[in-house]
């Protein structure tokens, strides 16, 4: 009888009597059967999924160029089946040839080519393109590739890809004309163009390159200015990219500007909840204003700077809410809008997720989190939290992202916050010569050694399979080890521990530190302190050891940006024949028993590179006034000349302000200013008594403490200047160095390089200006000296923040030069 | 250089298969998986392949990394789903992924992705020898999830969000009825229901004192014997009182 034939209409059912494979050279046709998953008794049905997948099974392999799967005859519902296969030969290996050695790297990750995989003609034309574009993204429009694959002796059908690459010269454009505009100069509308310019020796940071994808954007923002500027009609009317010479182009675009229009009408249909006139309030668009597209989409959407129509309904619930404006009637250059909203209905939270936590445990954010099961859906809040879960340093900050995910049924919507984890623990590990000081006396080798957990968790201390990493992470909780060593004559201590959530009930933040310095001078200081007439007899040592604690909690008034610290802390100055200092006190014991309150308020955005917000902080520090009670003063004893041991109570008060505004001036958030003001006093409970002699202020280039031995003060940068050369005025012999009013502003403008989260940099430009004053009488808040210069900072995940910068003081010192370098770790803060 | 890296340079794909199995018969996981993963990709379509990828496979599990050893055994068993590997290769996903799966306060899309393979295997497989530990592995995933449900409710509850508290902990009872943490859940639900009352609007209390009070109710009737009765009982006392002053108060005003 005639052979049955396999309709698709009718499927049979068949039972697998015979496999034979077709077509195999190198291949093993048993295993390949066994990759099938076919097998000889099998029922299946033909046509149907057994052969489809069968086809796929062995087409997922990557190592034929042909499948296909026939019967070669069929006998009652007994089929005999065949796999007809064509073999590739695989890559063993491929070669770059051509290109630098940094090219080959960077392609390598990109074209993705598997040793083992079959070459067909779809990969080598897929690696051929991907190298030119690869090329052509950087300016290279004529490189050409080439690909020879060369039989490989070693192994039977591999075979060896060489490609060899050449880039050619970089095109540039010679000329980018602009015809049709009449409203805007040709130098306006070319700088629309950000990323297609004309060749310039001049310009630097954007080279005249052309690529095509980026053209097609510019063209969209050229058009994008014009619809800004009430044009809505412009358009390109056509443009032309054509060769000029070997290495450049021309560009021609074409434009027609159109008319420019005016609002005229705003109608409203369908608030329910709202009237026109409070929509109308809050859109702020009146008759006659210039008709911007772009600015109009803000203002109903999304206004980072102000209100917008969207979030008065959605800080209120209406999740669903829809705007869509209508351009109801052009009439010459007059337009009329009609605002189609829906409202829907209000969406009440449900439940509240974090997923992507796989360190930080789900309390640390959830405690953080604004959005609460219960509330009524808020955008605002939202966008709030999203912020804050940003600055905790344990995730990374760009793809912090909350996905409000809706339930129609029940009118509620969970809300699901995806973060992706990053490294928050900072190791400091440095060595060099140095250490000793102002004049190079005393220099010696200065080790440091310091580790920051950002993200510790004391809870699991003793949870080995919990801990997440090299220690016990994931609570939030902050530890920070650092020694500090220059030989024998130097040494500090420190270590500090904080829980941010003391109870876990509120954002109340408990923090314990411990510190402890040594300071013996080296037979350098005092061959250098000798020549200065100094008496060698005094140079004993000191030693200082303190603890603090403190207890900060958020508030919620004035508003829930604000946050209130009070710290106890003791400070115990020891001096054995120490004078250098000359602070009229060489000999003893000094006891530093403070009290502090910081009351400060943060809205910052992103704690690397804000784009907005600002830091504003207001502190006051207090020993007790013992002079006052009659107790005991600063005075209490007072060793003639330093020879017999003091044992001393400080006094004295202290105030600080610091504040730092950031403001965005655009390139989409790139370009940041900040502003900033600091100042201090400090005072005497008692007109008969001095000064506190230690706690004072230090002015003077980078401002990171901890550069040579000072004693107990506060080190205030000015860049320009030498690192704390501004030590309040003329030092007298007999008199302390350093000063007891100081203030210092600056304004700096940043520009963000690149956002990655593990190396985060940006570029600045300062002026700045300060002063430094041991009495009050000289005092002058405008007296100060400035400087200008430009920075760069780096921030690593690992390290924290690195930066340099170059400073000109304009008002140097005797002796000194205007220019200075100055490096930095960490933040500073003054 | 040693005999390894010998190995590890040949380009002799049967030697380094030869020795990878040895490596491997012979308990060195780790050259044993080093040697496979570079000739796999070369002896695709052969006999080998198939022992290769298992034994792959396994050497990771053996050296407990398993998100690699989940993806070769998926891999293996998607591939060579006839194999006499099969079964076990599908199991060994399985339960590199409950390995894999982390504390409860982290992020659990494990969890969940091994509780679906668990319940996979079962249906592949529903006479396996492995049955019966499947089934206790999803149990054990299975109170991982509901005690992150809970300690994320008493989280708003130790957190004095009342209302929060309220939601989550219903939202708990609902998705684990037959929880060990319902008495609890039920207990503080009802105690920041009457914290929530306490601190509500006027226009609000009444209503909210109504529904601790339901709580209350709901309470007891299953919990009649619960360690916190005196608690609860106390609540109700002042609830009931309140809601009754506040109905006195009205039939008052309406009466004049």
């Amino acid at each position: 009888s005639a052979t049955p034939s396999v309709s698709y209409s009718e499927p049979k059912e068949y039972e697998i009597a015979e496999i034979t494979v077709s077509g195999a050279r190198f291949l093993d046709p048993n295993a390949l059967i066994s990759i099938s998953g076919l097998k000889v008794g099998d029922r299946i049905k033909v046509p149907g999924d057994d052969i489809s997948n069968a086809i796929k099974r062995l087409w997922d392999q990557g190592i034929l160029g042909d499948v296909r799967i026939s019967y070669t005859k069929i006998e009652g519902d007994k089929i005999y089946l065949d796999v007809f296969l064509k073999e590739r030969p695989r890559l063993s290996k491929f070669t770059f040839k051509g290109i630098k050695k940094g090219e080959i790297d960077a392609l390598t990750e990109k074209i993705k080519l598997i040793r083992g995989k079959v070459v067909d003609d779809a990969l080598v034309k897929n690696t051929q393109m991907t190298i030119k574009k690869h090329f052509e993204e950087k300016g290279f429009l004529n490189t050409s590739v080439n690909m020879v694959q060369v039989e490989d002796t070693a192994r039977g059908n591999t075979i060896t890809l060489r490609i060899n690459v050449n880039k050619k010269k970089k095109v540039k454009i010679n000329e980018l004309a602009i015809n049709g505009n009449e409203v805007f100069a040709d130098n306006k509308l070319r700088r629309k163009l950000k990323k297609t310019k004309q060749k310039n020796p001049l310009r630097i940071f954007t080279p005249s390159k052309f690529i095509a994808s980026q053209y097609e954007e510019d063209k969209k923002k050229l058009i994008a200015f014009y619809n800004e500027e009430g044009y809505r009609d412009a358009l390109i009317v056509s443009d032309s990219v054509y060769a000029h010479d070997e290495n450049t182009i021309n560009v021609v675009i074409n434009l027609e500007e159109g008319e420019k229009y005016h609002y005229r009408n705003v109608t409203w249909e369908g608030n329910y909840v709202y009237t026109d006139t409070q929509l109308a309030a809050v859109l702020g668009i009146n008759k006659g204003d210039v008709y911007n597209i772009a600015e109009l989409e803000k203002k109903l959407t999304f206004n980072p700077n102000g209100s917008d129509i969207t979030s008065l309904y959605m800080d209120d619930g209406y999740l669903f809410f829809n705007i869509e404006p209508v351009e109801v009637a052009i009439e010459g250059d007059s337009v009329d809008i009609e605002m189609r909203i829906v409202e829907g209905p209000q969406a009440t939270i449900n439940q509240v997720r974090v997923v992507g936590n796989t360190r930080t445990s789900d309390h640390v954010i959830l405690r953080e989190i604004r959005t609460l099961p219960g509330q009524k859906f808020n955008r605002s809040l939202l966008i709030r939290t999203q912020r804050e879960i940003s600055t905790l340093g344990y995730f990374n900050p760009e793809t912090v992202n909350p996905v409000p995910i809706p339930n129609p049924a029940d009118g509620t919507v969970d809300i699901e916050y995806q973060v992706e984890e990053r490294p928050s623990d900072q190791i400091e590990l440095s060595g060099g010569w140095g250490g000793g000081g102002r004049n190079g006396i005393g220099v010696g080798f200065v080790g440091t050694l310091g580790v920051v957990f950002n993200n510790f968790s004391t809870r699991k201390l003793f949870k080995w399979g919990e801990w997440g990493g090299v220690l016990p992470s994931g609570d939030g909780q902050r530890l920070a080890v650092r020694f500090q060593a220059s030989g024998r004559q130097y040494q500090t201590y420190s270590f500090s521990f904080t829980e941010p959530w003391l109870g876990g009930k509120k954002r109340n933040s408990f923090t314990l530190s411990l510190n402890h310095t040594v300071s013996r001078p080296s037979a350098g200081y005092e061959r250098y302190y000798e020549s200065l007439g100094y008496n060698v007899n005094t140079f004993g040592s000191f030693q200082i050891s303190g603890a603090s604690l403190s207890l900060g909690r958020m508030l919620k008034w004035p508003d829930d940006y604000f946050s209130l610290t009070h710290a106890l802390s003791y400070q115990r100055y020891q001096l054995d024949n120490y004078d250098i200092f000359r602070i009229q006190f060489g000999n003893g014991v000094a006891h530093n028993l403070t009290f502090n309150t910081t009351i400060a308020r943060n809205s910052v955005d992103n704690p690397i590179f804000p784009r907005g917000g600002s830091t504003i902080s207001l502190s006051a520090t207090f020993t007790p006034p013992y002079s006052v009670l009659g107790i005991t003063g600063q005075i209490k004893s007072t060793g003639e000349n330093g020879t017999s041991p003091d044992d001393i109570s400080m006094e004295y008060h202290k105030w600080m302000f610091d504040s730092n505004w950031f403001t965005p001036l655009g390139l989409g958030g790139k370009l940041v200013l900040s502003a900033r003001a600091h100042m201090g006093f400090i005072g005497r409970y008692n007109k008969d008594s001095p000064y506190t002699f230690a706690e004072r202020f230090i002015m003077g280039g980078s401002g990171m403490a901890g550069q040579g031995v000072f004693f107990a003060a506060d080190i205030i940068g000015l860049r320009g200047y030498q690192d704390q050369s501004l030590l309040g005025g003329p030092a007298l012999p007999g008199q302390p160095q350093s000063g007891i009013v100081y203030n210092k502003f600056v304004t700096e403008l940043r520009y963000l390089i690149s956002p990655n989260p593990s190396a985060t940099i940006f570029v600045l430009g300062f002026l700045e200006g300060g002063n430094n004053w041991n009495n009050y009488s000289e005092f002058n808040p405008f007296k100060i000296r400035r400087s200008a210069g430009i920075g760069a900072r780096i921030n690593m995940a690992a390290f924290g923040l690195l930066g340099i910068d170059y400073g000109w003081g304009f008002d140097p010192l005797p002796g000194q030069k205007g220019g200075q370098f100055h490096f930095t770790i960490g933040q500073q803060f003054r | 250089c040693s005999k390894f890296t010998k190995l590890q340079k040949s380009t002799n794909v049967e030697e380094k298969y030869q020795a990878a199995v040895n490596y491997y018969t012979k308990k060195d996981y780790n050259k044993a998986s080093l040697l496979f993963e570079e000739i796999i990709p070369l002896i695709q379509g052969t006999p080998e392949a198939e022992r290769a990828q298992f034994y792959l496979a396994n050497a990771h599990f053996q050296q407990r990394d398993y998100i690699l050893s989940a993806h070769y055994f998926k891999k293996f068993y998607e591939t060579y789903s006839r194999s006499e590997f099969a079964e076990e290769a599908m199991y060994l996903y399985a339960y590199s992924l409950y390995e894999d799966s982390p504390s409860y306060n982290l992020d659990q899309t494990n969890t969940y992705t091994a509780i679906e393979a668990m319940q996979t295997f079962i249906n592949a497989y529903p006479g396996s020898k492995y049955k019966e530990k499947c089934n206790e592995i999803i149990a054990l995933l299975r109170a991982k999830l509901e005690r992150k449900a809970y300690e994320n409710a008493e989280l708003y509850s130790h957190k004095e969000d009342y209302k929060a508290a309220v939601v989550a902990f219903e939202n708990f009872q609902r998705s684990y009825p037959d929880s060990d943490y319902n008495e609890r859940a039920a207990y503080l639900k009802l105690v920041n229901a009457y914290n929530l009352a306490k601190s509500s609007t006027e226009a609000k209390k009444r209503e909210r004192y109504e529904s601790t009070i339901e709580y209350y109710e709901n309470f007891i009737d299953k919990y009649a014997k619960s360690r916190y009765l005196r608690e609860a009982e106390n609540i109700y006392e002042a609830c009931v009182k309140i809601v009754g002053e506040a109905a006195g108060a009205e039939l008052q005003s309406t009466k004049k």
